[in-house]
């Protein structure tokens, strides 16, 4: 089974001023990672050249990118926890006396380069004590003690709080006077704006624009990173319904919500506010604590997935490779894999298993022409779809659907919002938790945003704007 | 199906099928005639039927170190059952039969203890069963004052010995040609594996458990119990093998019975082309290793080979056999 090969790229092309704090901003799955990966030598183009200092070069490798000065920092850090920053910092690179490892010498020269980020904590940490802004610290003392002249940032304050974010920006600052060019690829238009000389749009894996980053805000950089006004591209929203809850949850970690059936609720916030953490909850895989949920006004004890879907509560995972679906597995079997008895008590009939995911194959348009090879073997889109029929295979009354657009193509995005509308429409009551606010907004009825594990307040129809959640979202004031 | 798939997909049968034809070329197939088909199902019938349980721990992302200290273990039990029962008046078919079920009883019995705490302890599959490995044998040995326990029921043996005879198939000196009871029930085990396996909700389990444990537990399947049952199935498995065992030899020598069954069992399953990382089986794969194995050890006797050359042997096969499992993960 082989899909054909997206271009995730097509005809981009860039200049990098030298000294210059340049954002990329797109939509998931716009390229930027793509882009991201080549310019640091994790992949190579497939056409195209590229020039560092006005000579081509062709890099071989990570390692190659890195004698020639360029960085990267990726979103998930790439560091030892087992060791000392010192020792993470000198990785591969290790400095030696006489054939033995020079402890002291790689202590004090990365004493310099923390000094240079201003970090607080001694080369002698592990890396497993520190936060992940220490983290992200080491990561940059990495790229300083090598000289970097070109330092990638993915999205690095998706994880950080304000005070840490802010103290980043001032490093960024300072790194830019020492003549470093940082590429900052960020979902917040916001700090992108601020923090940037200008900034690059990429949408569908094509070049947009490229501008100043003092003359852009971040309203006009989310018209241009989606291409179309967002009526268009979000299909119509199925009238709001009145009526009583299907699910109340009460002071869950300091978080209370309810959806009522045919309603699509949001559920906003940075990563990390504890979203996914809620719906874990819910479902029963973590403890609840204090709270409590109503499932039609009566108070319910969920303690596993098998408690939730007796009560009719089904969560889509964000990780659909970890935890959503077996990948190594079939198509019908992942189908089938949480409804399982429906097809028989002891033997299953492997007929009926097998006409059940024909019927979601049409009824969702998943695109395989094998139902019988494996889900790893499909595109991000196609597997989101099967991860949804797996669980609407149980019929349930409440679908929590985590970051379900997430690694997928901007056709099987639309898709997706149709399927959610048109579940929406037969009465199931959708929560659907994004980080694209765009998202949300052309999605949800209603939305709650959440900020560190507590519900910091809710929008309806009328009040959801990007400004509004990034305020709850992040106490500041936003887009 | 590209064509190293074919390769890693039925390779242990071209291996198999490739030593036969040797034997026809070399020897006249001397190997194919019935009763030495015959020989080479029962021989090791025992090994065998330990392997199919192997194969549904494995699939199920385990692995099994104690089972040939469990065949010692179990087969000591059941020799000391057949003779306390038969010596105290109970007659001999229903002194064995006491005897089998009470070892599958020992057998599922620590199956389930090495299941449980591998399920609930959460401590690794293999350090607990090398603890088996050590821990079954030396029961055995205490059993057995550290030496063979006799049977003293001769019943036991003729159950051993006994068989279906194959229709309109005669010996040399116009006998039946039986098949031994050891044989039938590996064969029928490994059946009823398979269905297990392909057919039930269970078997499901067993290879979604593999697969992805985490997204086997958010998909409400109680990933315990499934882990917990392969190892309670394999024990009972290797009780019932080590009737067999004891029946055939009447006696179990509590040192030597069982010795590296475990390693012959896991690498049946490997070489049938289980993978080791568990999500991804085959019993009947499993079936043609525990054959291949054989008939390699048969050819190094019957071609005057000297047998110590038999462990490299099957130490390159196994190496083999896992080189072209990694081809297959590569193209997928």
């Amino acid at each position: 089974m082989e899909f054909p090969a997206v271009r995730a790229l097509d005809g981009v092309s860039i200049a990098f001023a030298s000294g210059e704090v340049h954002g990329i901003v797109g939509e998931n799955g716009a390229g930027k990672s793509t882009l991201m990966k080549i310019l640091s030598g994790v992949q190579q183009a497939t056409s195209g050249t590229m020039k560092l200092d006005g000579t081509p070069v062709l890099l071989h490798g990570v390692k190659d990118a890195l004698r020639r000065g360029i960085a990267m920092i990726h979103q998930e850090l790439n560091l030892i926890d087992e060791l000392t920053v010192a020792e993470n910092v000198f990785l591969g690179r290790e400095i030696t006396k006489g054939g033995l490892l020079n402890r002291a010498q790689m202590v004090s020269e990365t004493e310099g380069f923390l000094k240079q980020v201003h970090a607080g904590f001694p080369a002698t940490t592990k890396v497993k004590d520190l936060s992940i802004a220490g983290k992200q610290l080491v990561e940059i003392a990495k790229a300083v003690a090598v000289n970097a002249s070109i330092l990638i940032m993915d999205e690095p304050t998706a994880v950080l709080s304000d005070p840490e974010a802010d103290s980043l920006f001032e490093l960024i600052a300072k790194l830019k006077e020492q003549g470093t060019t940082v590429l900052y690829i960020s979902h917040r238009l916001v700090e992108v704006c601020k923090i940037c000389d200008r900034v690059t749009v990429l949408r569908d894996g094509t070049w947009v624009e490229t501008m100043d980053a003092k003359k852009a805000n971040p309203a006009e950089l989310a018209r241009l990173m989606v291409g179309r006004a967002l009526q268009d591209f979000y299909p119509p929203k199925v009238p709001a319904p009145n009526g009583n809850p299907i699910l109340e949850v009460k002071n869950i970690g300091g978080a209370s919500l309810s959806v009522r059936p045919g309603e699509i609720l949001g559920l906003a916030g940075l990563v990390g506010a504890g979203r996914t953490e809620l719906a874990e909850a819910i479902i029963g895989t973590r403890p609840i604590g204090q709270g409590t949920v109503l499932i039609d006004g009566k108070p319910v004890r969920i303690h596993n997935t098998k408690q939730a879907m007796s009560h009719g509560i089904a969560y889509v995972s964000e990780d659909r490779k970890g935890l959503g679906l077996h990948t190594s597995l079939s198509v019908v079997h992942n189908v089938t894999m949480a409804n399982l008895r429906a097809y028989g008590k002891a033997v299953i009939s492997l007929q009926q298993e097998r006409k059940s995911a024909d019927t979601w194959k049409s009824d969702l348009d998943v695109r395989v022409g094998d139902l019988n090879a494996p889900v790893a073997s499909m595109s991000g889109g196609n597997q989101q779809k099967v991860a949804i029929a797996k669980w609407l295979e149980i019929k349930p009354k409440v679908l929590i659907l985590d970051e379900p657009t997430r690694g997928v193509d901007v056709g099987a995005k639309r898709e997706m919002y149709n399927i959610i509308q048109r579940l929406a429409g037969e009465g199931m009551a959708c929560i659907v938790i994004s980080s694209e606010l765009p998202e949300i907004i052309g999605l949800c009825h209603r939305t709650v945003v959440m900020r560190e594990g507590k519900v910091m307040g809710e929008l309806g129809s009328n009040e959801l704007n990007e400004e509004s959640i990034m305020h709850l979202a992040a106490g500041v004031e936003a887009a | 199906m590209k064509k190293s798939n074919v390769l890693s997909e039925y390779g242990a049968l071209f291996a198999l099928i490739l030593l036969f034809v040797i034997n026809v070329v070399t020897r006249g197939g001397n190997f194919l005639q019935i009763e030495n088909l015959r020989n080479m199902v029962s021989q090791n019938a025992a090994v065998g039927i330990i392997a199919v349980g192997m194969t549904l721990v494995i699939i199920a992302g385990g692995i099994d170190l104690s089972v040939g200290s469990l065949t010692a273990m179990c087969g000591a039990a059941a020799i000391l059952i057949v003779n306390k029962f038969s010596t105290g008046g109970m007659s001999p078919n229903m002194a064995i039969l006491m005897a089998a079920l009470c070892a599958i009883g020992v057998g599922a019995l620590a199956g389930l203890i090495n299941g449980a705490i591998i399920a609930y302890g959460r401590v690794a599959a293999f350090v607990v069963t090398l603890g088996g490995l050590a821990g079954f044998r030396s029961i055995a040995l205490v059993l057995g004052n550290g030496g063979e326990i006799r049977s003293q029921v001769p019943a036991l043996q003729d159950f051993g010995f006994g068989g279906v005879a194959i229709p309109f198939v005669k010996d040399a000196s116009g006998g039946p040609v039986l098949i031994y009871w050891s044989a039938i029930t590996f064969i029928v085990i490994a059946l009823l594996a398979g269905f297990i396996l392909n057919k039930t909700r269970f078997g499901r389990y067993v290879i979604a458990v593999g697969a992805n444990q985490r997204a086997s537990e958010y998909s409400a399947i109680n990933t315990q119990t499934v882990r917990l049952a392969v190892y309670t199935l394999l024990g009972g498995l290797v009780g019932l093998a080590s009737v067999l065992v004891g029946a055939r030899m009447n006696s179990v020598g509590t040192g030597s019975v069982g010795l590296y069954y475990e390693l012959d069992a896991i690498a049946a399953v490997v070489i049938g082309g289980t993978s080791l990382r568990g999500g991804k089986g085959r019993i009947w794969g499993t079936v043609v290793g525990v054959l291949l194995l054989t008939l390699i050890s048969n050819m190094i006797t019957a071609y005057r080979i000297d047998t110590n050359w038999q462990g490299l042997v099957r130490g390159i096969v196994i190496l083999v056999a896992v080189l072209i499992q990694r081809g297959r993960k590569e193209n997928d």
